[in-house]
């Protein structure tokens, strides 16, 4: 094995990362993202970077096709079959209003019409006992009827399935015999956690792409076949380990945030080696800024997903890494209102993008003001294939933030710009610190990993700001989470909802309880990867008997009920403060995550390291720091001139294709082993 | 008004002001995420019965979180802390001192709402008090007649519904006070509940003031008092601005809530005016029918300027925390012995019940005012539903839904919805899968109640149909309203269905209907809930027949209701998913 290639295509750009690990060589290409054929946009990419696929061994890719396909509402034409009695359960919903005081409120509309919806006479209560069988003569009508609609994608969903999925099944087999064109999901092969809304809706998703993403992954494979691809090929999926290509053909959902986990898995693997226990992995690029937080090298998956954000998105029970948005990135939009000063959540994009960039953007942004504060060099901005007018950004600050603020000075420009990027900062921090919060977790107790081109940009700023200490910067963050990719293994997550108590539960009687779970992620990880090994990571979902809200517990093949009592008690006074032990436990499921390794690089040797020598700056230049409230002469580095065990004080700035890392006066940087740069922090105040 | 001279001239840099004001009101969001995280009960974790803000030191509302339930975004903080600041004066609230109060005669809402505060202040002088980090949250049980002690339509009075704390410290300079702890324990159903969510608002206030003084240190008192000031009046502009844009005159509304519970066949006249001015307004709530026997009351603050304040945020807004900025030009004119200005000792352990009706006519008054603002009623009902008895498991269990129903139409488009009422926020639906898994009954179906919204131009949101079928005894206490006036359509819009509660005997029989009241029930005996819907907008005739088409098609309105309400003489293609009954 020695040549490993990840492609990840994102909002703007196509990334494609190849590491040849018989050379130790390094290959970067990035283009605008071909939205109007995301395949054809890899290949070209490949094609440029020359790394024919024939000599590939290992291909890892990343698609945002099936969020795309969700957003843009370009699924196909989907019928739902359900318990008779809930037909409504999509439109219904949960029916919360997390912007409660907007009269217009409304959640996105359904992916399936009503007149899609079909009730079917079943029922299974919650004991997991069938109370109303299917009649023969209803599954002939059920037939008739959805090839009557002409649909061509139908979801499953009976309520209660997720204990007993008979019903589902049956249906489901049926209707996979009988309309051999249409592409069909029960809710159960996707999830067999309880909440029949949440579980439905990812049903329904699944269905809704499920076409059109198996023709994707299809067109894919094929193109790989014409060109004589030797290796493997797998599909990143959203839970952090890869797919190959049968699976996410029946799971296409799987791959709903396929794109920018790989930075994710990267930062585990990054945390590991150095020896970081708890870390924030932030990725700002122009049009997003996200965070996750790894913990002893790992990220915790999300209960439920939502496309399209919490506030009015469709609800997804499939494992998807916690990765949360904390801001727009830097093409938020900052504007006057009043006297008041806004940034973001409207973002200039990538078209025409900010004022910098010279498309006709009127709208200062933050990455106008980073580079009239000059923490980026305008000329060699993407290696120059873009240079940035920094004219354009001085006027779209004078007139649009300066004159209605009544700042007249010239002088005052540089104090508007560096308001207008602290105000983004704090609000970027304020997300994280919510997110942290909302986990209990101290945010001060993380180190910040950052990438993205925004990230390093932004990273000691916002440290600063949230008391964190210490900076990370990976080798290539501009590429990290296609180079993240290269390092993800295969990763089978299997959830089940059941009631237990733990009194007297013995570690035998939990492990049958969950024997079907370890020997389905066993099969799927040995089917599709040929996996010899497999090891488990356990958790189970425990609460007080009575209580409505539970805990997530690890433990251990080995472990009994007592056990899971003090685990559970441990983590209950950890979130609450305090725990009353007499009250009767119970566990509501388990999650067993299967991993098995694929084949990886060794981190130790991605990177392109010179030869120690002294490193000269690339020039010295005026750039104005907050701590500083004003222009400071700053050391300008190249970062692939930097050796392992350089070090600076701040002010620097490092420069590398795709990014920049900004130091600040009292920081200090170093490079690591891995070709890492490590700032640490100088406090606020 | 010229901002930038204005500014300049006061020697304020709106761009620290804004940074500063960002740090400071990014607290109450962040406690807010902390005590949902670290509640006990699900009304608080998941109900989000709650709300954490920052008031000053003379009491005036800094801001608010953004999380807590809308009924919350008036003025309980600033009245409570007022209060303290009379009983105690200034000197006397220092460092670690922390003071809870659900004092009917100040607070005007159900006992169950209790205010805590804790003092933020980088010294002992009065200079040295920036305000004070506050938090209220339903508290589980106070005690009274009733499990919960809120859930009753027949209290007398306020001595039925629980015990009160009337400004009381629970921590005096960081120490615990050990008898008031006893007595709260005492006075309370569910004590480790309770204390759990207690110590989650008590650790929620503490770490806001913390937060607080490390922006103090950072930027110095009078920054922040200055970032703070310059943020109420930008919000109050923004108001001002928006009342503005409707034209002066005074414009009126009016409805009527169902009874209080206890003389079951007296409707009460809810009546509104509302004086705008050019920037300001005054909401005159004087024609409100008086003070009630039942617990359908609520004090002046907790009723009153509630009711006026959550609607001027919906219409005015909706966008800005609640602050002392954004309620500047807002009058509120009640006298006292209103339902909504109920004398001390009045019962108001239904305080919230008839909140959604009066907020939904001030929006009426003020929707004539500028139609493309107006949106016809929504259900206008909390219609509470209590199901208890014991779990298959044989625990006790106890189940409260408020309904969700539907919303009106407006200008430009359908009734949203079905939701929970106006005064809730992002309450969410029990999964029946959860319910089903230990309460001793059977969801038969949940689904929208077909023809139950306005007909009109646009149509108002339906209402749904939710039918228990019980397996093992359990009770039931109904507490519904607005089965009489119903949610009223705007500009030639119809009405939407009003609802009720329907209880099937296994027998067979004429179902019973319950508004306000009990049941028992056995096995195989069914509740159907039917909730109301939206009111339509503008006149039917005018809605597109492809519409009226697509409404057929998706079962939202029958055939016949086609025909009779929107003159379609070939309602041929029908759904038909509707059909099933008991």
């Amino acid at each position: 094995m020695s040549l490993f290639v990840g492609t990840d295509i994102g909002g703007t750009f196509t990334d494609v990362v190849g590491y040849d690990s018989s050379a130790g060589k390094l290959t970067f290409g990035k283009k605008l993202t071909n939205r109007s054929d995301l395949v054809e946009g890899v290949m070209s990419c490949l094609d440029e970077v020359a790394l024919p696929l024939a000599a590939i061994d290992t291909l890892k890719h990343g698609t945002t096709q099936v969020i795309n396909t969700l957003v843009e509402r370009s699924g196909a034409r989907t019928a739902l079959v359900t318990t008779a009695g809930f037909r409504d359960i999509v439109e219904i919903g949960r029916a919360g209003r997390p912007i409660a005081f907007d009269l217009n409120y409304t959640r996105e509309a359904p992916l399936v019409e009503r007149e899609l919806c079909i009730e079917l006479a079943e029922r299974i209560n919650a004991q997991g006992e069938v109370v109303t069988p299917i009649a023969a003569d209803d599954l002939d009508r059920l037939v008739a009827r959805l090839t009557e609609l002409d649909v061509e994608a139908v979801a499953v969903s009976f309520l209660n399935a997720y204990l007993n999925p008979v019903h589902e099944i049956a249906v489901t087999e049926l209707l996979r015999e009988r309309m051999p064109h249409a592409y069909v999901t029960a809710a159960s092969e996707l999830s067999r956690e309880w909440f029949e809304y949440e579980r439905t809706s990812t049903a329904v998703a699944n269905a809704y792409v499920g076409p059109k993403t198996k023709g994707y992954v299809k067109r894919f494979d094929n193109k790989l076949s014409e060109a004589a691809f030797p290796g493997l090929f797998y599909m990143m999926g959203s839970n952090g380990g890869v797919l190959p290509v049968k699976r996410t053909m029946e799971q296409p959902i799987a791959l709903v945030e396929s794109g920018p986990i790989g930075g994710c898995v990267g930062a585990a693997v990054y945390a590991n080696h150095l020896g970081l226990e708890r870390l924030i992995a932030f990725d700002m690029g122009g049009t997003t800024a996200k965070c996750a937080l790894v913990e002893g090298g790992l990220s915790e998956v999300q209960n439920t997903y939502y496309v399209g954000g919490y506030d009015r998105g469709i609800p997804l029970r499939t494992p998807v890494l916690d990765i949360v948005e904390v801001g727009t990135g830097g093409g938020s939009i900052a504007y006057v209102e009043g006297a008041r000063l806004h940034v973001g959540p409207i973002s200039a994009g990538s078209d025409p993008g900010p004022g910098c960039f010279g498309r006709g953007g009127e709208k200062p942004t933050v990455t106008d003001t980073n580079l009239i504060l000059g923490r980026i060099g305008g000329a060699r901005f993407l290696n120059g294939q873009l240079p940035l007018d920094i004219a354009a950004a001085n006027d779209a600050i004078a007139g649009e933030i300066c004159r209605p603020l009544g700042y007249t000075a010239e002088a005052d420009t540089d104090r508007v710009a560096n308001g207008v990027l602290t105000l983004a900062n704090a609000q970027m921090a304020t997300a994280i610190k919510e997110i942290t919060i909302e986990r209990g977790r101290d945010v001060r107790e993380f180190a910040l990993f950052v990438f993205g081109g925004g990230g390093p940009l932004h990273g000691v700023e916002l440290a600063r700001e949230l008391g964190i200490p210490q900076v990370i910067v990976p080798p290539e963050p501009g590429n990290f989470s296609a180079l993240g990719m290269l390092f993800a293994d295969a990763r089978v997550d299997e959830v089940q909802s059941f009631r237990l108590d733990v009194e007297d539960l013995s570690a035998s009687a939990l492990q049958a309880q969950i024997r079907d779970l370890k020997a389905r992620a066993e099969q799927t990880l040995q089917d599709d990867f040929a996996a010899t090994s497999v090891t488990f990571e356990h958790q189970a979902e425990m609460r007080f008997r009575g209580q409505r809200h539970s805990l997530r517990v690890v433990f251990a093949p080995d472990d009994d009920g007592a056990k899971l009592r003090r685990n559970f008690f441990a983590e209950y006074l950890r979130k609450y403060g305090h725990v009353d032990e007499h009250n009767p436990v119970e566990i509501i499921g388990v999650r067993v995550a299967g991993f098995a390794a694929t084949y990886t690089p060794d981190i130790a040797t991605v990177k392109q390291m010179p030869a120690a020598q002294s490193v000269d700056p690339r020039e010295i230049r005026g750039v104005f720091f907050a701590n500083a409230e004003t222009r400071v002469s700053t050391s300008v580095f190249e970062r692939e001139k930097l050796p392992v065990g350089f070090e600076a004080d701040g002010p620097a700035i490092v420069e590398e294709f795709g990014s920049t890392t900004v130091v600040g006066p009292g920081d200090h940087l170093r490079v690591g082993e891995l070709g890492e740069m490590t700032i640490d922090v100088a406090s606020a105040s | 008004m010229n901002v930038q001279a204005t500014l300049t001239n006061a020697g304020i840099d709106p761009i620290m002001m804004e940074i500063i004001a960002h740090r400071v009101c990014a607290i109450p969001n962040l406690i807010d995420k902390n005590i949902a995280r670290t509640a006990f009960s699900p009304l608080v974790a998941e109900y989000k019965d709650y709300a954490v803000g920052m008031v000053d030191a003379e009491g005036r509302l800094i801001t608010q979180s953004r999380g807590g339930i809308p009924v919350f975004c008036a003025n309980a903080l600033s009245v409570g802390v007022r209060d303290g600041l009379k009983i105690y004066g200034k000197s006397n609230l220092q460092h670690g001192d922390v003071v809870i109060t659900n004092d009917a005669a100040t607070m005007g809402q159900h006992l169950n709402n209790v205010l805590m505060y804790t003092p933020i202040r980088t010294s002992e002088e009065d200079s040295g008090l920036l305000g004070f980090m506050a938090a209220v949250v339903h508290w589980v049980d106070v005690g009274g007649i009733t499990i919960g002690s809120c859930l009753s339509s027949e209290t007398t009075d306020v001595f039925q519904e629980g015990v009160q704390f009337h400004t009381v410290k629970v921590h005096s300079r960081g120490e615990p006070v050990e008898e008031i702890f006893r007595i709260i324990r005492s006075n309370t159903r569910f004590p480790e509940l309770l204390m759990g969510d207690f110590d989650s608002q008590i650790a929620g206030c503490l770490m806001g003031r913390d937060m607080t003084l490390e922006i103090i240190e950072r930027h110095g008192m009078e920054q922040v008092q200055r970032a703070i000031e310059h943020f109420w009046n930008q919000s109050e502009a923004k108001v001002r601005e928006s009342i503005r844009a409707i034209p002066a005159g005074t414009y009126r509304a009016s409805s009527f809530l169902d009874d209080d519970g206890v003389n079951k066949d007296k409707t009460i006249p809810v009546e509104v005016a509302v004086h705008v001015r050019d920037d300001d307004l005054t909401i005159d709530l004087s024609g409100l029918g008086k003070q009630v026997d039942g617990p359908m009351n609520a004090g002046y603050e907790g009723g009153a300027v509630a009711a006026a304040r959550i609607a001027c945020k919906y219409f005015f807004a909706s966008d800005e925390s609640a602050n002392e900025g954004a309620s500047r030009p807002i009058e509120v004119h009640c006298p006292p012995g209103t339902f909504l200005s109920a004398k001390p000792g009045a019962p108001l352990s239904g305080s919230g019940n008839m909140l959604p009706t009066v907020v939904d006519t001030i929006l009426r008054a003020l929707g004539s005012a500028d139609p493309a603002r107006a949106q016809a009623a929504h259900h206008g009902t909390y219609s509470i539903h209590v199901l208890s008895g014991h779990t298959y498991a044989g625990d006790l269990f106890y189940h409260l839904e408020s309904t969700i129903g539907g919303w009106g139409a407006a200008h430009n488009r359908d009734g949203t919805g079905p939701f929970r009422s106006i005064v809730h926020g992002d309450t969410l639906e029990v999964p029946a899968e959860l319910q089903e898994a230990s309460n001793p009954y059977l969801l038969e179906w949940v689904r929208l109640r077909q023809d139950s919204g306005g007909a009109g131009k646009y149509r108002g949101g339906l209402g749904v149909e939710k039918c228990y079928r019980i397996v093992n005894p359990v009770d039931l206490t109904v507490i519904i309203e607005r089965t009489k006036c119903a949610p009223w359509g705007l500009d030639g819009g119809g009405d939407g269905s009003t609802g009720r509660v329907e209880v099937h005997r296994d027998g067979g029989g004429e179902p019973e209907i319950i508004h306000k009241g009990t049941a028992s029930l056995a096995a195989g005996d069914r509740i159907i809930v039917f909730s109301p819907g939206g009111g339509g907008f503008g006149s039917p005739g005018l809605r597109p027949p492809e519409q009226i088409e697509k409404d057929l098609s998706r079962g939202y309105i029958s055939g016949a209701a086609a025909k009779a309400d929107y003159g379609l003489q070939d309602a041929g293609q029908q759904d038909t998913g509707n059909e099933r009954t008991p």
